[in-house]
């Protein structure tokens, strides 16, 4: 199976639930094919590529489409059916980047101090501490845990700096799912997620969504906040060489820091995730 | 490989990170805060983030993406996710010969760098990129300096007798400006100009306007020349 | 004195202002606008402030302007003074700072539009905003270049100007548009000595100097 027969059997954003507009089709390109979105809502929406109707299913606040007949599950996210939570869809940003480097940066956290000056980190507070990372055997996912950050500013509702615990999810090749401290709600943890629609292998549309507890701030400032975060990271991933995911060790330097970035590698290749990455270098 | 000029000194301050290209060579070019010149792969080991946007911090270049910082010989000696860890020697990007001469930064991506002879009393004015290939811009260059009285004598000679480096000498026939063509990217010339020391302000100006009309000229003559060709 | 800055964190028309204020280290309060992906720019709130459905929009004192010009000017005007960042009094440079203002509307035009089209997919010609930027690039930096010759750092003299910030964001955040600094060494220093003042306010696109220690930074 090649990487693009691989990457056609999951589920991918394609547009927000909130954009779609009677009368209006949306041309988008999803692994490098031409996409139509139309309709107005959750019940009258399709996707269609070449004259054929494709799969669709609304999740997430997103329409979400597959090319293929016997997808696997789009993954579930059970805090979307949490009362209480509020569901935040960020809009799209379109970045020149593999899909692989976008979904690996958001599972980074070393980069905090230097890119998210200010708000998810500060100098001197660079060091990263022990963390573990495993594969979810039951779901086939990669788990990040006790991950420890010392953050100025970690979300909008939180008031000075806070040393913030992460938990990283990846349920699929081209997403992303942050658990994070709550700082409203110390009990519970928010939801940050990164969608990622591979335009092609070197281009794609990211999609955040957040499902967070917080009953203070604006949706205005919700959003402008992870928008603030994402593009950020736009300029780094941009000027990444090779443009492709170097999937294979020895291309690249990795330290104990960037745990979550080695496993998500190994586990990319052990399923033939190929799609977006350097398979030989 | 030949040495080849990639920028003015003058543009490179303390503290300032580049890029620059030579074929297929992509660079960071750095200064440290006490002016030591430096040409590396424009990769950082680590992430492949490209090292021209990283920052300077004293003698050393900190990569933009998690700060690794590198020493002037390149070795990588703090990595901030671990400050207590002794970085192995073997985390360094690959690195080029440079050497500053005569206003020029020069660089050697297969050898040891060693600049061209020029003339003395030269003084960096600008760099320019023109989107046309070497013989337009030469072409342009030639014809335009026959037609600048107040400037030059009109005659332009071939220093190393290989288009790569021009001197115009000025209305009485003595030195005037030197131009240094870099090995040029695909569609893209990029030219540094060097001008006498005698020159006033005012024909400095007059000089580097000049450079913007050659460029219109030898753009136009390329556009024209590409509409001729067949379609690909 | 109130000011109320309508903003969106990645607007560079609004970063203008935010980054003037920084630097003249004037209060202001924000109002967030869901510009991507609300709209909320073109909803009839905003519309009765500002029937052009622009951002940003100020409130100051009551008067509200749309125009980000004018803003700078206001701000320039009531809290410098110095008279350098609005020099009121050199009719020479006031009419030099009054030409880049316009210029920096250019710079919106080309850059602005190519960046919203790289991010946000906004449609646009794209073979004329490229052009029109690369136009305006070209004479930035032979003007940088012909102010190195007098001897002078900035565009209009030997201190920055609202001109200088006004043309600071789009030209900074031309990368996002995939028109790199490569080809402009001037810009480049021009750039670097503008992100070196003391009170720089970073955006995102526009890291901080990380050579420098503590900037303020944007939080908004």
């Amino acid at each position: 199976m090649t990487g693009l027969e691989h990457a056609q059997k999951y589920w991918y954003p394609v547009a927000m639930l909130g954009e779609l507009n009677d009368g209006q089709t949306k041309n988008t390109q999803l692994l490098g094919t031409e996409i139509s979105v139309c309709g107005s809502n959750e019940e009258s929406v399709t996707v269609s590529s070449a004259g054929q109707l494709l799969a669709v299913q609304c999740q997430y606040d997103h329409v979400w489409t597959t090319f293929s007949d016997d997808p696997y599950p789009l993954f579930a996210i059970p805090e979307a059916e949490e009362p209480g939570r509020r569901f935040v869809p960020c809009g799209v940003v379109r970045v020149s980047c593999s899909p692989l480097r976008a979904v690996e940066n958001f599972l980074d956290i070393a980069h905090f101090p230097f890119v998210h000056t200010g708000v998810l980190g500060a100098e001197p507070h660079t060091e990263v501490y022990k963390y573990d990372v495993q594969i979810d055997e039951k779901h086939d996912e990669v788990f990040a845990t006790n991950i420890r950050f010392f953050q100025p500013q970690a979300s909008k509702s939180a008031e000075g700096s806070i040393e913030t615990e992460y938990i990283y999810r990846v349920p699929a090749p081209m997403a992303a799912i942050l658990y994070k401290t709550c700082p409203p709600k110390p009990e519970a943890m928010d939801v940050i997620t990164l969608f990622v629609q591979p335009i092609d292998e070197e281009t794609c549309d990211v999609w955040p969504w957040m499902a967070l507890y917080d009953d203070t701030s604006t949706m205005a400032d919700l959003i402008q906040f992870q928008q603030l975060i994402f593009v950020q990271d736009r300029s780094i991933l941009e000027n990444q060489l090779p443009r492709k995911l170097p999937i294979d060790p020895g291309h690249e330097i990795p330290t104990k820091a960037d745990l979550t970035s080695i496993a998500y590698r190994r586990w990319l290749k052990k399923r033939g995730a190929y799609y977006g990455a350097l398979e030989k270098i | 490989m030949t040495t080849e000029p990639i920028g003015l000194a003058q543009d490179l301050a303390p503290k300032g990170v580049m890029r620059a290209q030579i074929g297929h060579a992509d660079m960071a070019i750095w200064r440290s805060t006490s002016g030591v010149i430096s040409a590396w792969e424009n990769r950082c080991p680590h992430r492949g983030m490209r090292l021209s946007h990283g920052f300077v911090r004293g003698e050393s270049l900190a990569c933009a993406y998690h700060g690794w910082h590198y020493d002037c010989d390149a070795k990588c000696h703090y990595i901030p996710a671990h400050p207590e860890l002794e970085p192995p020697s073997t985390i360094r990007p690959a690195i080029y010969s440079v050497v500053e001469k005569a206003g020029i930064i020069w660089v050697n991506t297969a050898g040891t760098a060693t600049p061209a002879e020029l003339p003395d009393r030269l003084l960096g004015l600008r760099t320019i990129t023109m989107q046309c290939d070497l013989s337009t811009a030469a072409h342009a260059i030639a014809s335009a300096a026959q037609t600048n009285a107040a400037l030059f004598n009109g005659s332009v000679n071939d220093i190393n007798s290989d288009q790569t480096i021009l001197s115009l000498a000025n209305p009485n026939g003595t030195d005037g400006i030197c131009i240094l063509f870099q090995q040029p990217l695909a569609q893209s010339t990029v030219i540094h100009v060097l001008a006498h020391d005698s020159y006033s302000q005012n024909e400095l100006i007059a000089i580097s306007r000049w450079c913007e009309s050659v460029r219109r000229e030898a753009e136009r003559i390329m556009q024209s020349s590409n509409k001729v060709e067949p379609a690909k | 004195m109130s000011i109320t800055l309508y903003n969106y964190v990645l607007s560079g028309n609004c970063y203008k202002v935010r980054l003037l204020a920084n630097l003249l280290n004037i209060k202001y309060e924000t109002v967030a606008i869901d510009f991507h992906p609300g709209k909320e720019h073109q909803s009839e709130p905003l519309l009765k402030l500002n029937p052009a459905g622009t951002l940003p929009i100020l409130v100051a004192n009551g008067q509200v302007f749309t125009e980000t010009q004018a803003m700078l000017v206001w701000l320039a005007q009531q809290h410098d003074p110095s008279c350098s960042w609005w020099p009121i009094n050199n009719a020479n440079q006031l009419a030099a700072v009054v030409q880049w203002l316009g210029f920096s509307s250019r710079l919106s035009a080309t850059i602005g539009e190519l960046r919203l089209h790289s991010m946000l997919n906004n449609t646009i010609n794209i073979d004329s905003a490229q052009h029109g930027a690369k136009i305006c690039l070209r004479e930035l930096e032979s003007h940088l270049t012909e102010q190195r010759i007098i001897g002078q750092q900035w565009l209009t003299g030997d201190q920055p100007t609202i001109a200088d910030v006004a043309c600071f964001p789009y030209t900074a955040l031309s990368p996002d548009a995939g028109i790199e600094h490569d080809e402009y060494p001037l810009i480049r220093g021009w750039l670097h000595a503008l992100r070196s003042l003391d009170n720089f306010l970073t955006m995102p696109g526009i890291h901080e100097l990380h050579e420098l220690g503590s900037t303020i930074r944007d939080k908004t």
